[in-house]
């Protein structure tokens, strides 16, 4: 029996997702950072009265899981009025890490609240102990501003008092204004278009179509799930260490797939950490869907329907459920990777046609920072460098790109050259870095910075000491290193490292190759 | 001077289309494409003309630049880079295709890593050269190529737009060689490694193939001047076309839109969305008194950063599939039955498409489909669209409205894309349909963006070759500034604007222009200091007394409408100036008719059902060649023609042009 129309349904599906989409375009044209704009290190969606997604467009999957988590607690503390909007990237209230800056918008019908449109952005500075706010801190207090869910917007009122407040705490506060404007706009063409379909259509039949579109998706997730065998399959794998302490850390998960559900159960991973590894519960969340969103072959809309045939036990206090007021900073990048690399290491054993081998396993995350005589400025910088896909099945892994959690583009070597007193040297596959198999892993990258003035750098990386695995038979990837060259001496540094360097260092940063996937043929 | 016998010539995938004008007369004709050899094609359309006792003057849009792009069979080229950037078009931007695809995409490349070299060497942003070429490497690197037997070569540089020095040390050596290259400073003086060395590897692996082509057809062609259509909106010589083929890499969609702003144009209309409704796909643009242009472009999985028509495409088209989708919603498209099986009603497929919902509705006339020559199976139709009917537990004819009313959804959001997400009201500008398949979507769609009228052109089957033939000369070129507004001075900006006029003045008298019709227009590619997308805003001279550049107010305007904010204090950065040069040709006069009668009935044909939004209706149809300017037929009612149908909704009306246009509107 069907209870709703299908053709109605896919008129209204590519409806909402036009209109988040409408909205990234409005955000990635209008923001100043590069982040954001060039490399799209932002997502926008749509949301119900409880906080729940319908639609989300223009995404990178760390903030998957992440959005619904910031509306609900943005619900929790906030009486919403019209034209009012909240800003928040506080981890334990909502957030994924600092930097990540969500912004939520109310929109009303009939002078009655009836949706929510957000968008949250990387933001490439919001204080704390380092430029580019990715340092290796201890607690959250370091890691830069937090700030929970507060008006920024009230009735349609920029509250000026607390931007500057925002703008006062970071290094760049003119690039922060500006995206923060840009993000501002987004929410409001969200909201625009949706007043017009609701206009158009009549709310009723809206909330009908944002209930089935869930429906819709969590419809596919279940029959996906229910060619898998039923079965626990488990699997563990490590980060190299927190930054503080060189100690491993263990990430481990069962998932229990029964009929069309699954029970992913994190209960067996280490305790939180010291340093800044840890991952929120958003985090593990974002990361779980990404994996079960994967096993989707068609294209569908990403909502909150993904999440009703999954459980997720992770325990509070955990690597993947911190608690505060750890810092997290590097959580967000580096262990929503490891969280990817053993559910699919778990899933293999299911379904081995489906899953490639480990790839890189790290987004290399290099912020820099210090004061620039030429320009008369301070600067501040953060990129994340790609590495090697894993082999699978069908295909070698692609070399030389960002995998998983992350899809955001560089920045071209030429603008960073001309705004930033930095000089790049090399930026080059790294050849042999691919697991060997029958389907090689791909190579990472090797990209060489020299620095021009006195320069503040922190690394945040993954896979220094445990390799990418290949799978049924393949090589693991080689593992990354980085590398500094000063005053005619080369040092291996860590994984995790905050430095700072003089005039003609040279940084060189190896990033791991895939895995490879099966035996490689005599 | 003698009037020469002009010819548009536009090489498509089924057809090779011809304008002919000659004294005021146009003449059309189409000869079958000869996909492995398209010289054929031409040389069999023109042969009656050859021999004549006058000069003929032939514009051509090709399809060889794109085609061996997209299939990857250009020439085996080699690659000179800084060294430590060696696989500069492996890394591109280190993105994957699909965000939710574990196994990455299969890729394809126009050229192997071992083809390419890096040198020693160093430009620094800021212009200066840190490390010359050393010739010896350099001559060592040549040796390597030569052994690779490499028909060409691509040089891009770091920093080689801030200074072209060491390119060009390059290139004199390779011209020395004698080897077939072109250098990114030339090409694409901008900033952006990945994409300046893109468009130039790809405009490199294009060059031996397009010189092949052309020297071929002007050889073979006799007594006539012989031009190429660029992506741009302009033509230039083939010499040109020779070195810098990438500039034609879009030139057949290309001569549709600027037939389309033409035609619009003498029939009155200055804003115009283009709509070209094909079997797979259909393609927008918009024209606000100036054709749009962008350079953020990608064919075959390479971005061309240059000046081309802003085309938007969506795999939306009469050879949809429409299906159920496992979570139960109707899809239509992408998935096309194109032209094998084609529609369900062309007697192969049994799936579904546009075109037979449309025929389930009567909005096509199964005895007329190619002016009859094609045989048609309407009942295959409606057994195809009632099978989806079962499966989604609705009536045969509920169905076939759905899946047209999903296909013009898809068609409205393409033209949302190119209007609304860029600022721009759709409601201020008319609907100009062509292509196949338009006429039958095209009332419905402009009444979901609420505009206010269509133009369905005469000639609309050789829209592009005529567009051919009212078009001018256009070449682009540009320097990268990329300096805060207040850093430069209007001197400096004089200073390069003359150099690249100076440039552009011999560049189009070489190509037979005199001076008095060459016109130059400047542009600014302007951002917030900080952005890395820019706005291209007309440049204008500051005068004496101001102390602010003019455009850097236009900047602010133009942010504003585009992105509904802007930043008055903000600092402004020039990112590139621009030059477009036009060269203007004398191109053909459409004939205009005064208007006849009203009556359209010697056009009628006979009277047909057709179903809409829910109800039935009885249709007039007519014969579109023998209506005549003047005629007004009120919806419903479907006017057909050789090559499409166009479908009159009951609530609207049409009425014909001094042009023969169709000029559809909402009845008041």
């Amino acid at each position: 029996m069907i209870e709703f129309d299908p053709i109605e349904l896919e008129l209204f599906k590519n409806m909402f997702v036009s209109i988040s989409e409408e909205m990234g375009a409005v955000l990635g044209r209008t923001a100043l950072s590069p982040n954001i704009k060039e490399r799209k290190d932002f997502s926008c969606a749509l949301f119900n009265q409880k906080g729940e997604t319908f639609a989300q467009g223009s995404h990178i999957p760390v903030h998957l899981g992440a959005m619904p988590l910031s509306v609900q607690s943005a619900l929790r503390t906030c009486s919403f009025e019209e034209n009012d909007l909240v800003v928040l990237n506080d981890p334990y209230r909502g957030g994924t890490h600092l930097p990540d800056l969500t912004c939520i918008s109310p929109v009303f019908a009939d002078k009655k609240l009836a949706f929510f449109v957000a968008n949250r952005a990387h933001h490439s500075d919001v204080g704390g102990m380092t430029p580019g706010s990715m340092p290796l801190a201890t607690e959250i207090f370091q890691e830069g501003l937090i700030i929970p869910p507060v008006k920024l917007v009230q009735k349609g009122k920029l509250r000026e008092e607390i931007l500057t407040l925002i703008l006062a705490n970071v290094r760049t506060p003119e690039e922060r204004q500006g995206d923060l404007m840009a993000q501002i706009a987004a929410n409001e063409k969200g909201k625009q278009r949706l007043q017009e379909i609701i206009k158009k259509y009549g709310l009723k039949k809206i909330l009908q179509y944002t209930n089935l579109i869930q429906n819709y998706t969590e419809k596919i997730l279940r029959e996906t799930i229910k060619n898998i065998q039923d079965g626990n399959y488990s699997f563990t794998d490590y980060l190299d260490d927190d930054g503080i302490h060189r100690k491993p850390i263990n990430i481990s998960v069962i998932i229990r797939v029964k009929k069309d559900e699954a029970f992913i159960d994190f209960g067996f991973s280490s305790s939180q950490v010291e340093g800044s590894v840890n991952a929120n519960f958003a985090v593990t969340c974002s990361a779980v869907l990404y994996v079960f969103r994967s096993l989707i072959k068609e294209d569908i809309p990403f909502n909150t329907g993904l999440m009703r045939p999954l459980k997720i036990y992770a325990p509070l206090g955990s690597i993947v459920n911190a608690q505060y007021p750890a810092a997290t900073a590097g959580g967000n990048v580096e262990t929503s990777q490891r969280i990817v690399d053993v559910l699919l290491g778990a899933l293999a054993l299911a379904i081995p046609r489906e899953i490639p081998a480990a790839s890189s396993g790290t987004m290399n995350n290099v912020a820099f920072g210090g004061y620039d005589p030429e320009k008369k400025t301070n600067f501040a910088y953060y990129e994340t460098i790609g590495g090697g896909m894993g082999g699978s099945y069908d295909l070698p892994g692609l070399s030389g790109v960002h995998t998983h959690m992350t899809n955001s583009l560089n920045t071209p070597l030429e603008a960073v050259e001309n705004y930033l007193p930095i000089r790049i040297h090399k930026y080059c596959l790294r050849k042999g870095s691919g697991g060997e198999g029958l389907h090689k892993g791909g190579e990472g990258i090797i990209r060489d910075y020299e620095f021009l003035v006195p320069t503040q750098v922190t690394i945040i990386s993954e896979r220094r000491k445990f390799s990418p695995y290949g799978i049924w038979g393949g090589k693991g990837g080689r593992k990354g290193r980085n590398i500094l060259f000063s005053k005619g001496k080369e040092k291996i540094l860590n994984s995790k490292v905050n430095l700072k360097v003089d005039p003609g260092d040279v940084l060189r940063i190896e990033t791991p190759g895939g895995g490879g996937y099966g035996r490689r043929k005599k | 001077m003698i009037e020469k016998l002009r010819i548009g010539i536009d090489t498509g995938g089924t057809f090779t289309d011809f304008v002919i004008h000659h004294k005021g007369r146009i003449q059309t004709k189409k000869v079958p494409s000869v996909p492995h050899d398209p010289s054929q094609a031409i040389l069999e359309g023109i042969r009656e003309f050859q021999d004549a006792a006058y000069s003929l003057l032939i514009i051509h849009g090709s399809t060889v630049a794109t085609n061996s792009l997209l299939e990857r069979k250009g020439a085996r080229i080699a690659l000179i880079t800084t060294k430590g950037f060696e696989d500069i078009l492996f890394i591109g931007r280190q993105v994957r295709k699909k965000l939710y695809s574990l196994k990455g995409e299969k890729r394809k490349s126009i050229l192997s890593s071992d083809f390419c070299f890096g040198l020693d060497e160093r430009t620094t942003a800021q212009g200066e050269i840190e490390k010359n070429i050393s010739l010896e490497e350099l001559k060592e690197i040549l040796k390597k190529i030569k052994s690779l037997k490499t028909e060409a070569v691509a040089v891009s540089l770091i920093n080689s737009y801030a200074n072209s020095s060491n390119e060009k040390t390059i290139k004199k050596e390779l011209d020395r060689e004698k080897i077939l290259s072109s250098i990114s400073s030339d090409i694409l003086p901008e900033y952006r490694e990945y994409e300046r060395t893109a468009t130039t590897a790809v405009n490199t692996f294009l060059m031996p193939i397009l010189n092949n082509y052309l020297s071929n057809l002007e050889t073979k062609i006799k007594k006539a001047d012989f031009r190429i259509m660029q992506s741009n909106e302009g033509y230039i010589s083939p010499a040109l076309a020779k070195q810098k083929p990438i500039t034609t890499a879009l030139s057949g969609p290309a001569g549709g839109v600027v037939g389309a702003f033409q035609l619009a144009k003498l029939a009155g209309f200055r804003n115009i969305i283009t709509f070209d409704m094909g079997g797979t796909s259909t393609d927008v643009s918009l024209v606000d008194g100036l054709i749009r242009r962008t350079n953020e472009c990608v064919i075959g999985d390479f971005p061309i950063r240059l000046p081309i028509i802003d085309i938007h495409s969506v795999g939306a088209g009469g050879g949809s599939i429409a299906y159920l989708d496992r979570g139960g919603s109707l899809r239509v498209g992408p998935q096309s039955a194109g032209a094998e099986p084609g529609p369900a009603c062309y007697g192969q497929g049994t799936s579904p498409t546009v075109t037979d919902a449309n025929l389930v509705l009567g909005r096509l006339d199964p005895e007329y489909f190619l002016g009859g020559k094609m045989k048609i199976y309407p009942e295959r139709s409606f057994k195809a669209v009632e099978k989806l009917a079962k499966k989604i537990n609705k009536s045969l004819l509920k169905t076939a409205d759905g899946i047209i009313e999903i296909a013009n959804a898809n068609m409205e959001k393409a033209i949302r894309v190119i209007s609304i997400e860029r600022g721009i009201d759709p409601r201020n500008f008319a609907l100009f349909s062509f292509g196949g398949a338009g006429g039958m979507h095209a009332a419905e769609i402009s009444a979901l963006l609420k505009m206010s009228k269509i133009i369905i052109p005469n000639n609309a089957g050789v829209l592009s070759a005529l567009g051919l033939l009212l078009t001018d000369s256009i070449k682009d070129y540009s320097k990268s500034i990329l300096k805060d507004a207040e850093e430069v001075s209007g001197k400096g900006l004089e200073k390069h604007l003359a150099r690249l006029r100076e440039k552009s003045l011999k560049e189009m008298i070489k190509d037979g222009f005199e001076p008095k019709d060459i016109s130059f227009l400047p542009f600014l590619d302007l951002r917030y200091l900080g952005q890395s997308y820019e706005i291209t805003i007309p440049y204008r001279m500051p005068s004496k007394s101001q102390k602010a550049f003019p455009f850097i107010g236009d900047f602010h305007e133009a942010h504003k409408k585009l992105y509904a904010y802007h930043h008055l204090q903000r600092p402004v950065e020039i990112v590139n100036l621009r030059l477009k040069a036009v060269g203007k040709s004398q191109k053909i006069k459409i004939k205009k008719y005064p208007l006849m009668t009203k009556n359209p009935e010697k056009a009628f044909l006979k009277k047909q059902a057709v179903y809409y939004a829910g109800k039935k209706h009885s249709a007039s149809l007519y014969e579109r060649s023998l209506l005549e300017p003047g005629n007004e037929i009120s919806g419903p009612a479907l006017l057909l023609s050789y090559e499409s149908t166009t479908f009159i909704p009951p609530s609207f009306k049409v009425l014909v042009d001094g042009f023969l246009n169709l000029i559809i509107q909402k009845k008041r």
